[in-house]
């Protein structure tokens, strides 16, 4: 569902991205855990088609992102870590927007409103100006209208940022459902905790490079670590740092 | 017929949504500020129809080459508006395509790249215009009244201004989508540098004007004539779609319907086949240039001579580093240079701050303010524009000297000096220092939580801004002044009044930015034009209105005699100050008060 092939990409003379290849199949929850600059940002622009890479290719539902942007888009929701939102109009407004944008009729969008919206609490700011909400709620109507065409693919970035446990329980749970459903899910995070909790399959990408990837479980033998998800992930790109570091 | 709304609808119809919404959103203002700004946008409308009337009325009456002289003007002012045109649009169709969160979310939506491209398109054309629009209105008016005619002609302009409007906004776009695929921030700066200088030194040298001595005035008039018409016959040029849209005007007005009927084919199909053309072919480069803004460090480093010679000053940089700290290690036996210190290299606005000793946290905000101004082409770009041609206007003064030997010119010169140099100082303070508080947007928490807190910081930037740009107006006040030959206490009169009004509107602009923020824009063009940036524009132009007219009124050199009025000087000076301090100091401590108790 979605594969990357081989992507490189360069910024100036650094390697953002070093041929990271990799193979998310159908609802499968991948979550994607590296360091800060490690290049995570970098691979899910170029897989939701914001930046091209210079070498490789992303597919999504079997579409190339570069040459086939629009089928790959229909069949893709991503959340940055700061979406965007109209700030000027309500969040019904802002989800018949998108919903319309996915070519839904408003039957449909009514439809697949009313399973998510109560899912997300959002009933009371409905009909309320998009600029007075907070950061948490935007949060859940950016999250409600990226699952309201019911995406094959949803990728999403640091989705836990200014959600309380509450709602961040919620996002947790609808994502893991619509997985189980079918949905392809690709989360970027610094959480270990929530990668070890979530995820079919974890990526640790490091310095541009996919330093590693399987289950948890698979990781811990990698890594020689047993417990928390956090020791193997540190004790793989500690390993990366050393084997990489230059020579004095 | 799909039955759904185009993308390009669905845009159009949210974004003109939340426009309306952000209108009706004045209802919240005060009714006060609201009726001020209503009463100046029509006593601008007004007082330029009028304006532009009586000088419509004066040059046509010129013997035998009046209807020549206002056709030509007509030529020259749509030649010069359609190049300011072609400027306005580059720049805001670069920050609205390639620095904007609305592109970024619609190039993960399904929506194809040609619609996002053709609303922002759109979407920009109307940004840079809607200037252009209020500018000729009243012009076009008044030469519609001056010659008679019919009632169509105003609805026909409407629709030619409209065409001709889409001519500038599609060629704009397209240069910022080149510039964007090609060249990286640095390389665009010193383009951009380049093109303004450039363009302001052929203007400078193509208008210089040629001394002409009194008394060979009169018998030369025909030649003087002459050679304005030579110098200003390119903006007949007909590829000039600027030529296109007044040659449509005119004839229209002049009653040759298909005349003009044929230029505005002319103004259609062009407009017609450039929107084509972009609907069609600018898809595809835009997307790459997107791309490529976000991907690239810089064009300069894809040259092997340039990467060598960045290296070569980095190590010079470092070297100097070390051996300045090895210098000033305390005592013998000092440790050589810590990694931290090859890690964090000062530059050079690093150490000329470090010179001007201010404190540390002071030092931190002016350098964090200067360097975000430096980093954004759209902003100084534009400042430089403007200065540039306020400069060429005073360094061409130095050719009517000879003219100016009157006490009424060299009077009526000088203050018109200050106003322009004060408009200048006011669109700059509008357009640069009043959206800088909303520019911290969500980061204000950053300065208001740090040990100098929000006023302090506030304080910092109205210094900042008042200096900077005291630098520009006294120099150019002084310049002018010598340029006009004026005695010095001439000099120093209008040197100082230029003082007290850089103070006063930097005031006006920092105090009101801190009352009227608005944190979630990006763009600042987009901050000056809500509310606050309009009032803030409007109470600007007011304050230089009552001042040039106040010092004017009491000028101690007199109009028409070269007797001087100490004291009617001295009082017009007393309530230009008070009235300058009351301007500048009530929005500016509003401002502080509200910095202090903002909760962040």
């Amino acid at each position: 569902m979605i594969e990357l092939v081989d992507v490189v990409k360069h910024f100036g003379d650094v390697r953002a991205v070093d041929g990271i290849s990799l193979t998310v199949p159908k609802g499968q929850f991948f979550c994607v855990l590296g360091p800060n600059a490690a290049g995570k940002t970098t691979t899910i622009k170029i897989l939701v088609g914001l930046i091209r890479p210079n070498q490789g290719l992303a597919r999504v539902a079997g579409f190339d992102v570069q040459q086939q942007p629009l089928e790959a888009r229909r069949r893709l929701a991503y959340v940055p870590d700061f979406p965007f939102l109209y700030d000027k109009l309500t969040p019904w407004e802002f989800l018949r927007f998108t919903g319309q944008l996915f070519l839904m009729d408003d039957d449909h969008i009514r439809r697949a409103a009313a399973d998510l919206i109560p899912r997300f609490q959002l009933e009371e700011w409905l009909h309320k100006p998009i600029e007075s909400l907070s950061h948490g709620t935007r949060q859940r109507v950016a999250i409600t209208s990226a699952l309201l065409h019911d995406p094959e693919v949803f990728v999403i970035d640091e989705p836990m940022v200014g959600l309380d446990p509450h709602h961040a329980r919620v996002v947790k749970d609808t994502l893991r459902e619509r997985a189980q459903r079918g949905m392809t899910v690709f989360l970027s995070t610094h959480q270990t905790s929530v990668a070890e909790e979530m995820a079919d399959r974890v990526g640790i990408i490091h310095r541009g490079r996919l330093v590693a990837v399987g289950t948890p479980a698979e990781l811990h033998a990698k890594a020689g670590t047993d417990g928390a998800l956090e020791r193997a992930f540190l004790s793989i790109t500690e390993g990366e740092r050393q084997q990489t570091a230059p020579v004095a | 017929m799909s039955r759904f709304p185009s993308p390009l609808a669905l845009l159009i119809r949210v974004n003109a949504l939340s426009s309306w919404r952000r209108l009706l959103a004045l209802r919240h203002e005060s009714r006060l500020l609201v009726g001020v700004i209503a009463a100046f946008l029509s006593g601008y409308l007004v007082l330029s129809f009028l304006l532009f009337d009586l000088g419509l009325r004066f040059i046509g009456r010129f013997p035998g080459l009046g209807s020549l002289l206002v056709e030509r003007l007509l030529f020259l002012l749509f030649a010069f508006l359609f190049i300011l045109l072609l400027l306005s649009n580059l720049v805001i169709a670069y920050t609205n395509l390639f620095r904007n969160r609305e592109t970024a979310f619609l190039l993960t939506a399904p929506v194809p790249v040609e619609s996002v491209v053709r609303w922002k398109l759109i979407e920009s054309s109307l940004l840079a215009s809607w200037a252009f629009l209020f500018l000729i209105a009243p012009l076009l008016a008044a030469y519609g009244i001056s010659n008679n005619v019919a009632w169509h002609f105003y609805p026909v302009t409407f629709v030619f201004v409209g065409i001709f409007l889409v001519i500038p906004g599609v060629a704009g776009a397209a240069g910022a989508v080149t510039l964007a695929r090609h060249l990286d921030r640095k390389a665009f700066q010193l383009t951009a540098l380049c093109a303004v200088v450039g363009f302001i030194l052929l203007v400078a040298w193509r208008f210089r004007p040629e001394p002409v001595a009194d008394e060979q005035l009169e018998a030369r008039m025909q030649a003087v004539i002459d050679r304005l018409l030579v110098n200003t016959r390119f903006a007949q040029s007909p590829v000039l779609p600027s030529y296109w849209l007044s040659a449509a005007v005119q004839n229209w007005a002049e009653g040759a319907l298909p005349v003009a009927g044929f230029f505005a084919l002319v103004l259609l199909s062009n407009a017609l086949l450039l929107s084509r053309l972009a609907a069609l072919f600018l898809g595809r480069p835009f997307y790459s240039a997107a791309s490529s803004v976000q991907s690239r460090s810089s064009v300069f480093a894809e040259w092997a001579w340039f990467r060598r010679l960045e290296d070569r000053r980095r190590s010079m940089a470092l070297l100097l580093r070390d051996s300045f700290l090895a210098e000033s290690a305390p005592s013998e036996g000092s440790q050589p240079p810590q990694p931290l210190a090859r890690w964090t290299p000062t530059d050079h606005l690093d150490r000329l701050l470090q010179m001007l000793r201010l404190p540390p946290d002071a030092r931190a905000i002016v350098a964090k303010d200067i360097r975000v101004f430096w980093r954004d082409t759209t902003q100084w770009g534009q400042s430089v524009l403007l200065f540039g041609l306020l400069t060429v206007y005073i360094i061409n003064l130095r050719h009517f000297t000879r003219q100016l030997d009157s006490q009424f010119w060299i009077s009526l010169v000088s203050f018109l000096n200050l106003g322009a140099c004060a408009l200048n100082v006011a669109t700059i303070t509008t357009r640069f220092v009043f959206p800088q508080f909303s520019l911290e947007g969500r980061r204000v928490w950053l300065v208001g939580l740090a040990p100098l807190g929000l006023a302090r910081a506030v304080r910092i930037k109205f210094w900042l801004a008042t200096l900077a740009a005291l630098v520009l107006t006294v120099s150019l006040t002084i310049l002018s002044g010598n340029l006009l030959r004026l005695e010095w206490p001439r000099v120093v009169f209008f040197a100082g009044a230029t003082t007290v009004m850089t103070f006063t509107l930097n005031a006006i602009a920092v105090g009101l930015g801190v009352l009227y923020p608005n944190f979630r824009e990006t763009n600042p063009s987009k901050i000056v034009s809500g509310f606050g940036g309009t009032f803030c524009l409007v109470l600007s132009f007011l304050y230089i209105l009552t001042s040039v007219v106040v010092l004017g009124v009491g000028s101690p050199w007199g109009w028409r005699d070269n007797e001087s009025h100490p004291g009617r000087a001295a009082l017009a000076w007393a309530v230009f100050v008070l009235f300058s301090v009351l301007a500048g100091a009530v929005p500016l401590r509003m401002g502080l008060r509200k910095a202090a108790t903002t909760e962040l």
